[in-house]
């Protein structure tokens, strides 16, 4: 019977969820699956140099192989190099949105539980944090410890908390002051098991629409990095480092920025239209609207 | 009365004051005196109805009682256990013997967990229970206050109010505790389901033996379920009598305003009524009243009203007033 009416319940959700959304879900789908079987996708392998066939157009064959988005400046197949760009912007964008929510989920719930002077140095921090700019603070983090994968994970990582930190911490104060936290603090909860139990699901979706926010972000983040020559080094592909070395062939060769260009402006795009969809679920004043 | 009982509540001289401390910036804000000096006790098995406006500092005395508020003087022992200045180990002990029920059911529940996870909570973290006996124990609570064993896997959104109420009610008496604080239990319910929750907290206690705090301004509600009475304004306690007593022969001037207010089912018993209305507002906690506080709006009040403050005085049919001319 509860089985019958939650799938009613489902199909019905379903109905209302617009076109636009289900788009958008498959070509993040899409990208997602090719990203992570790049291996089995990809015509080349993405590092190997082919000199003769040198910034060729798409559609180019050579030796009985076909190049369909053409070659990069050393040769290399743009196709096989988007393809494996993916996985390192997906990946960087992942790993830092986990890294800095957990940060600063953790710091924002900690802050707005405990008050006094904890809140006092947390929540200082995050305005400074927040008056630098982010960018800056990544080039400068990156120019001491260095690029690299991991790096530039944990570089946007540590820099992106304060803004997680902020909606943790503002949505804590109005939940911690509910009649049932403090039910749980007389049923002898400690802080953590009510912080993990009790705070953390009644906070989550404003975080969500966060998280949602911040990876769109991300990429972006990632791929001006690298473009910037601050981020994944070369060989290796990644979006904005195919970007990077595509700029300088611009009006011989349009398609090495074009090919990773468009990919990142179909996710950065299929991501936000999510997020706000997501937004508009979660949030019921916005869905009155 | 009797001294043989044993006490579950004994609260002597609690003050307990807001603010009043310079600011940052050296502002110093009014001090706020929410309770006043009170002295109360509760025996074993007793009702006492603890009644007042709203802002005269019921809601603080009874976080004061659970230790969720610090006094600035006072004592307060449960069971014989001081919770004043108890740290946070002793504090939980201490709970053990006293919860609380709050005013709405629908904020006193977490939505995001089911309704045996609530209820399994007190035990769960006290590692009374865990496991299939923590599920058994659940269910067994769940059908004392007239739910089903299997309701635990449900969320507070798929229950009525009165449902809601109940659930509160199973967490409350998961630990067995001595003493229930009902922070106007049954104000945010339905008529209709109100008197269920009432004779449900009544049969609990006939079972239990539990004594129950019971704060509200209705005074139907008082005087259905109450044994002793206990009238508050402005953070002290004004009027303290047996219930039959009170409703009989209620003497302080705010008790016969506050009587007077409860509407008559008849519309001609209603009409020939004498109303003791009141003047004015309640004064500000920050701002009390010299003397006896509530001369700025009594009827009665005169010249030494507003110098000397009145002490509780016995009278002879046993209740304790504090006014100089009742």
């Amino acid at each position: 019977m509860s089985v019958m009416t939650s799938a009613h319940i489902v199909r019905q959700r379903l109905r209302r969820v617009p076109l636009s959304v289900i788009v958008v879900s498959i070509i993040l789908a899409v990208i997602v699956l090719l990203a992570v079987f790049a291996p089995l996708v990809a015509p080349f392998d993405p590092n190997k140099q082919t000199l003769l066939a040198r910034l060729k157009e798409p559609g180019f064959s050579y030796r009985g192989m076909t190049y369909w988005l053409g070659t990069d400046d050393l040769g290399r197949d743009l196709l096989s190099r988007t393809l494996y760009g993916a996985r390192v912007s997906l990946g960087v964008a992942c790993l830092s949105v986990v890294v800095s929510t957990i940060v600063g989920v953790s710091l924002g719930m900690v802050a707005g539980w405990f008050r006094g002077w904890t809140e006092t140095i947390i929540m200082r921090l995050v305005d400074i944090m927040m008056s630098i700019p982010a960018i800056l603070l990544a080039v400068l983090t990156v120019a001491v410890l260095g690029p690299g994968f991991m790096k530039l994970v944990l570089v946007l990582g540590l820099t992106r908390w304060p803004r997680y930190t902020r909606i943790a911490y503002a949505q804590t104060l109005q939940v911690s002051n509910l009649p049932f936290i403090k039910a749980s603090e007389l049923a002898g909860a400690g802080a953590i098991r009510i912080l993990l139990h009790h705070v953390l699901p009644n906070i989550a979706g404003p975080i969500l629409i966060v998280v949602t926010a911040e990876f769109g972000l991300m990429i972006l983040m990632e791929s001006g990095l690298s473009f910037l020559g601050l981020g994944i080094q070369p060989p290796s592909a990644s979006w904005g480092s195919i970007m990077s070395t595509g700029r300088q062939y611009i009006e011989r060769a349009w398609w090495i920025v074009a090919v990773p260009g468009f990919g990142l402006f179909l996710l950065v795009f299929s991501v936000n239209v999510l997020g706000d969809w997501l937004r508009d679920q979660l949030d019921p004043r916005s869905r009155s609207r | 009365m009797s001294e043989s009982q044993e006490n579950v509540l004994e609260m002597r001289d609690v003050a307990v004051h807001f603010g009043g401390r310079g600011g940052f910036f050296g502002s110093s804000g009014a001090v706020v005196k929410a309770v006043n000096g009170v002295d109360l006790d509760i025996r074993k098995a007793e009702t006492v109805a603890l009644v007042g406006e709203s802002g005269c500092g019921k809601s603080t005395l009874s976080n004061t009682i659970v230790g969720l508020q610090t006094p600035v003087s006072g004592s307060v022992k449960i069971s014989g256990e001081e919770v004043v200045g108890a740290d946070s180990r002793k504090l939980n002990d201490i709970r053990r013997k006293v919860q609380m029920i709050f005013q709405d059911p629908a904020l006193s529940l977490d939505p995001r967990s089911t309704i045996g996870a609530t209820i399994g909570e007190p035990l769960l973290v006290r590692g009374i229970a865990r496991g299939k006996a923590l599920k058994e124990r659940v269910g067994e609570l769940l059908t004392q206050v007239g739910l089903r064993a299997e309701h635990a896997d449900r969320y507070p959104h798929q229950f009525s109010g009165g449902q809601r109420q109940r659930v509160v009610i199973a967490r409350a008496l998961a630990l067995e505790p001595d003493l229930l604080i009902c922070d106007e239990p049954v104000s945010a319910l339905d008529v209709s389901v109100r008197a269920q929750i009432l004779n449900l907290l009544v049969a609990l206690q006939k079972r239990m033996g539990v004594s129950y705090l019971f704060v509200s301004h209705d005074l139907s509600v008082v005087r259905h379920i109450c044994d002793r009475v206990v009238v508050m304004y402005l953070g002290r306690f004004v009027e303290i009598a047996e219930r039959d007593t009170f409703f009989a022969n209620p003497k302080h001037p705010y008790t016969r305003a506050l009587m007077s207010a409860v509407p008559e089912a008849d519309p001609a018993v209603q009409r020939s009524k004498q109303r003791f209305v009141l003047q004015g507002e309640l004064p500000s906690p920050a701002n009390i009243p010299s003397g006896c506080a509530f001369h700025t709006r009594c009827p009665l009040a005169t010249e030494i009203c507003s110098t000397v403050r009145p002490e509780l005085t016995p009278r002879p049919d046993g209740a304790l007033v504090a006014c100089h001319h009742a």
